[in-house]
């Protein structure tokens, strides 16, 4: 097919809400036109989210240490740092549902949960951080998953909702088959919520590029069903890419900072620079609580 | 819910209800849509653009859409996949000036504890970590200084080449030529005609902000030179056998008919002369400045740089302002027009000031040109293509962080300094005091 044809039929068949065939998706990844790329995917997300862009505010807390009451304007309390062992999870879990009150406290990774070598099996170890209160899962890393569609099912299972597939450190030439990998896993598990397709671990000496970020949030809109958001992770990614990334085709940003005095950019507040960054690359922006309803 | 514009004689706009009916100003209605073939068609056939074109086009064009007319233009004047940039050194001579741009976070007022003069054998010592790196030019710019004549400059350039006989000196712009000339009570031609018989290369285009009056006295410019000095300085330098760049600061009080004014007027000197070699534009950034606000975002510069190139036909050259704009927008201004990469700098000043602390060291242009599909190539000012990317000969350790002019804290006087008669009472002052005698 030629590179015309397949844009063609790539837009042909976004228009009629068509899934692009795996085969095509990989001519796809190969074009060097990453603004025709671009195109298509601004257009598969306008389809779908019309011209929507909702975020997360976030208040992260180090599961280690004794919670302080989350920032009023928190939507999600993120329990971050290792997971070293399910009665420590479990009681740091307990430690913030009571300062949280009614924000959802999310945790872990499910790589980590099933990381853990001895002692009770998986579906024990989720169903107590359930019963401890954990609301949602942080990251279910594609890339480090060893068997994705069981562990996917089992979190689903103990009644985990909201799921966000995410991309640990797989390098660019790797994350299209995660991409694939995430499509499968979206249409067998309804729980799973968002695609983040930028990784979460980021090398200083070799940071991912541009183009590179731009490709894989394309990629991920046109791989995933249309129920599935395509999310950046503003505080990871900074204002400039993730406000780029919206016009390729995300529309959804992650980990926005929920204390307002915590300014990114100095004298303007995370909400109006978050809402202004929105706005000023066309779109509407709408807050959304952790469970992806808008507010 | 906006009108259609429309587009008048002479592609002038007007507003007003089209027989269309309404729309949201998107571009997706059917006379918008039809506005924006119009424009693109003329726009791939090599047409030259109206100020009401260029703004219906910077309104209403979809972002890839803008991104996919500048890389055709691009394309149409630099067919080969080559990327270029410059390996020099931003060097500010001294942060004291008396302008007092409202948007500047860099300058000092005469007297102020950390203002700064440099010496020359400070300039020579970044000269010499210029060339260790394979840089070939200074990038030599500063504040409006009244304690530094004419004869500072001409002897600085003098010691230079005398020591460097090939390195270039890229250096005051054109309200520093215009800051030399009121103090020599010299004109303006004859400032430049002094510097380059002292040594003078090629002169940097900054200090233009927006070309246009009423923005230069809200932004507090003015004096240090109007829109048609600057531009006269230019022409001058250009008739004097210098090539130039051009540059644009926008986001501050500027409208974006009053951007569009800029380009035309730039766009109108090189008609006349055709001595810019390059236009750079870059966001105003706010941090630490009296005027303040916030920066325009990073789809605003991809959309200014995208209209910059269609609207400057008869400039060769973009560059792309990494440091402002960090290294993944800096790379992605490669689909949206740029053909260069800027400079490798090593040095920076007047943006890490302001906020603004972005680093990309060879290693680093160099796999983002390459990733974008690209081949790096260096270059001098005159975008002549030098070679590939000396990382290949050889190693070079990682710079993960830009020079400052001075460590913090170094209060250091240059001796030479000594040598010139200060114009300041300060200055004045200070040299009667026992300390210095």
């Amino acid at each position: 097919m030629t590179t015309g044809d397949l844009v063609q039929t790539a837009a042909r068949r976004i228009g009629a809400g068509e899934p692009i065939p795996e085969a095509e998706l990989r001519e796809l990844a190969a074009l060097r036109d990453v603004l025709g790329l671009g195109m298509l995917a601004d257009s598969a997300r306008r389809r779908v989210r019309g011209s929507r862009v909702s975020y997360l505010r976030v208040a992260d807390v180090a599961g280690d240490r004794e919670p302080s009451q989350p920032p009023p304007a928190a939507r999600e309390v993120r329990l971050t740092g290792p997971f070293t062992s399910n009665e420590a999870a479990c009681a740091a879990v307990r430690a913030a549902k009571a300062v949280a009150g009614s924000v959802p406290v999310s945790g872990w990774s499910l790589a980590d949960l099933a990381d853990v070598g001895a002692g009770a099996p998986l579906e024990e170890r989720l169903a107590s951080l359930r019963e401890a209160g954990l609301d949602l899962l942080s990251e279910v890393p594609l890339d480090r998953l060893a068997s994705p569609e069981e562990t996917l099912d089992r979190a689903a299972a103990a009644g985990f909702t909201g799921i966000r597939l995410t991309v640990d450190r797989a390098p660019a030439s790797a994350r299209l088959d995660l991409l694939l990998l995430a499509r499968r896993l979206a249409s067998r598990t309804p729980a799973v919520a968002a695609v983040n397709p930028l990784p979460m671990v980021l090398s200083p000496f070799r940071p991912t590029t541009g183009y590179e970020d731009v490709r894989m949030v394309a990629l991920a809109r046109l791989a995933v069903p249309a129920t599935v958001a395509v999310q950046v992770d503003w505080r990871r990614y900074g204002p400039k890419l993730a406000q780029v990334a919206l016009t390729f085709g995300a529309d959804d940003l992650d980990h926005v900072s929920a204390d307002d005095g915590a300014a990114e950019g100095g004298r303007r507040t995370v909400l109006a620079d978050v809402r202004r960054n929105i706005e000023a690359a066309g779109f509407e922006a709408i807050e959304r609580d952790a469970f992806y309803r808008c507010l | 819910m906006a009108d259609h514009n429309s587009l008048g004689e002479g592609g002038q706009l007007s507003e007003g209800r089209s027989e269309a009916g309404p729309c949201d100003g998107t571009g997706e209605c059917r006379a918008c849509s039809r506005m924006l073939e119009a424009l693109s068609a003329k726009v791939r056939s090599g047409g030259r653009l109206s100020a009401g074109e260029a703004l219906t086009l910077y309104r209403q064009a979809p972002t890839h859409l803008l991104g996919q007319l500048a890389h055709q233009v691009r394309l149409r004047r630099h067919p080969e996949p080559i990327v270029t940039y410059i390996i020099d050194r931003n060097v500010n001579y001294t942060n004291v000036c008396v302008a007092k741009c409202n948007f500047c976070a860099f300058y000092r007022d005469v007297g102020a504890a950390d203002g700064y003069v440099l010496g020359f054998e400070e300039i020579f010592r970044k000269i010499d970590e210029t060339i260790a790196v394979g840089g070939g030019q200074l990038l030599l710019q500063g504040g409006h200084n009244p304690d530094l004549p004419i004869e500072w400059y001409e002897d600085l350039f003098r010691a230079v080449k005398g020591r460097y006989p090939s390195f270039k000196l890229h250096a005051l712009s054109p309200p520093e030529i215009l800051h030399i000339a009121r103090l020599s009570q010299l004109a303006a031609r004859e400032v430049i005609r002094r510097l380059v018989s002292a040594g003078l290369d090629s002169i940097p285009g900054g200090g233009a902000e927006i070309l246009v009056d009423r923005v230069r006295r809200e932004l507090h410019c003015h004096t240090k030179a109007s829109a048609d000095e600057w531009l006269d300085v230019m022409r001058e330098a250009h008739r004097a056998g210098l090539r130039t760049t051009a540059t644009m600061m926008y986001g501050t009080v500027e409208t974006e008919e009053e951007r569009i004014e800029h380009l035309l007027r730039l766009r109108a000197l090189q008609d006349e002369t055709g001595g810019f070699t390059a236009f750079i534009t870059w966001s105003f950034q706010p941090e630490h400045t009296e005027r303040g606000g916030v920066e325009a975002t990073g789809v605003e510069y991809l959309r200014t740089l995208a209209l910059a190139r269609l609207v400057l036909d008869n400039v060769d050259n973009l560059q792309a302002s990494w440091v402002t704009q960090g290294g993944k927008v800096g790379q992605l201004s490669l689909a949206f027009g740029a053909n260069d990469m800027g400079s490798v700098m090593i040095e920076e000043n007047v943006v890490r000031a302001a906020g603004a602390a972005y680093c990309m060291d060879e290693l680093e242009i160099v796999a983002n040109v390459e990733d974008a599909g690209f081949v790096p190539k260096r270059r001098n000012m005159h975008y002549e293509v030098l070679g590939d990317p000396i990382v290949r000969e050889r190693d070079l350790p990682r710079m993960l962080a830009l020079a400052t002019a001075r460590e913090p804290g170094d209060a250091a006087v240059p001796a030479e300094l000594l040598r010139y008669e200060p114009r300041s009472r300060h200055e004045k002052a200070r040299r009667r005091s026992p300390a210095d005698e």
